[in-house]
């Protein structure tokens, strides 16, 4: 039964795709006496059959997170956000090179026989005052965050 | 004659195709994003160029899309003003509406993935010289008004993202069946196979350009700009020894003028 690592993974320095994003919905979307911030991570889901988890973790965050400029969580089997903010993971619907070469390169260049799938996801942190945020945060998604005909988005829990 | 050249942050194609503008006689200038969007009214045609705009952030044209000067050149399409958008710009164009023209987001210009004998050879971003085939008829579309239908042109294309998809049910139908299919990827003898490297992205139906049904807004992956003179061909290309001849991009610029001449 194989088990996934989530590996969340952020930019030190500001994001500038996540001012932009923040920008655009504040002038030119309507949000602006709504939305207070916007935060930009990666996420990695790697699927394992077999392996310390813990330690295998270490390794995929080794290879994939440039600790120069990035900082990043590990959750296992699991994936928490931060109070506050609504996630909202954009993820291909089309298929996903990056995801698939980075999965050839974690088996057959560094060795990771154990690793059965991984998936790579954006995960938009959206700080969003008044009534239902949520709501806000599927408006959002669905006017700026995704193109429906190559995207698919999932609001996720806190 | 005047044509809008929009230039957005990143755009990178907008000088040459303001000399390609003023090549074929007709008066232009470029027209920053920031400028008052009011001022495009007094333009008779606009060209969306080349480039990254915004850095692709989120994705190729969705920021740009969002800009009013967007929404005011869907007023000026609404009139039958011509809009040609090339590469970024045919992005912009999908991501604001204008294309396919029902004034939603219809399709989607996603992440190139080349495709041979069932095989995925080659993902991202692709430059070279291609060839396409003209698939409508003259007179179909601003940006080929001039072009005869089933015409040949090696052009070059430079993108990571043109691999046209669509989840509307039946808008390839309605696509091919209203003629709305402008340009297809095709080999040097006109045979379109829907496989890389002929088909450079992986683009549906080997869709390289589209227009609206009323013809008058072009989205294109490929640059005539950048062989719009004889000069700008390839090594291989014998035109190349003949700099004072036209390119083939030209005929895309002739045929906006002529659209607009006609129109008036």
């Amino acid at each position: 039964m194989s088990q996934e690592i989530n590996l969340r993974v952020w930019l030190k320095i500001p994001d500038a795709e996540a001012a932009t994003v923040k920008n655009t919905l504040v002038r030119r979307m309507g949000f602006a006496d709504l939305l207070a911030d916007v935060k930009k991570e990666r996420l990695f889901s790697i699927k394992v059959d077999s392996g310390d988890l813990q330690e295998l973790a270490g390794a995929f965050a080794r290879e994939l997170v440039n600790e120069n400029k990035e900082s990043h969580k590990v959750l296992i089997d699991e994936l928490k956000f931060e109070e506050g903010y609504v996630p909202v993971k954009v993820a291909l619907k089309i298929e996903d090179g990056e995801a698939i070469s980075t999965k050839e390169r974690l088996r057959s260049r560094l060795g990771f026989k154990n690793v059965v799938d991984v998936k790579k996801a954006i995960i938009w942190k959206l700080y969003i005052s008044g009534m239902d945020p949520e709501l806000r945060a599927k408006e959002i998604a669905e006017g700026l965050l995704i193109n429906p005909h190559k995207d698919t988005y999932e609001i996720l829990g806190k | 004659m005047k044509i809008a050249v929009m230039q957005f942050p990143g755009t990178n194609c907008e000088h040459e195709t303001l000399v390609a503008v003023k090549a074929v006689g007709m008066d232009g200038e470029i027209f920053r994003w920031n400028r008052s969007a009011g001022e495009l009214s007094s333009f008779d045609g606009y060209f969306i160029p080349g480039g990254f705009s915004y850095q692709d952030r989120v994705r190729a044209g969705a920021i740009a899309s969002k800009e009013p000067v967007l929404e005011a050149l869907r007023e000026e399409a609404a009139r039958g003003k011509p809009i040609i958008g090339i590469c970024n710009g045919f992005q912009i164009l999908v991501e604001a509406g204008l294309l396919p023209g029902t004034g939603k987001i219809d399709m989607a210009l996603a992440q190139n993935v080349m495709v041979s004998k069932g095989q995925i050879v080659r993902r991202g971003y692709y430059c070279d010289w291609i060839n396409l085939r003209h698939e409508a008829p003259s007179r179909r579309c601003s940006g080929s008004f001039l072009i005869e239908k089933g015409a040949l042109m090696r052009i070059p294309i430079a993108h990571g993202e043109g691999n046209l998809v669509t989840t509307t049910p039946g808008m390839m139908q309605k696509l091919n069946d209203e003629a709305q299919v402008v340009f297809r990827y095709c080999d040097k003898n006109g045979r379109v196979i829907n496989e890389f490297p002929v088909n450079v992205n992986g683009s549906t139906e080997s869709i390289a350009a589209i227009c609206n049904p009323e013809g008058n807004v072009l989205g294109m992956m490929p640059h005539p700009e950048r062989s719009f003179f004889a000069w700008q061909l390839p090594a291989f290309d014998p035109k190349k020894q003949r700099p004072d001849e036209p390119g083939p991009g030209r005929r895309v610029f002739e045929s906006m003028k002529h659209y607009i001449e006609v129109s008036a």
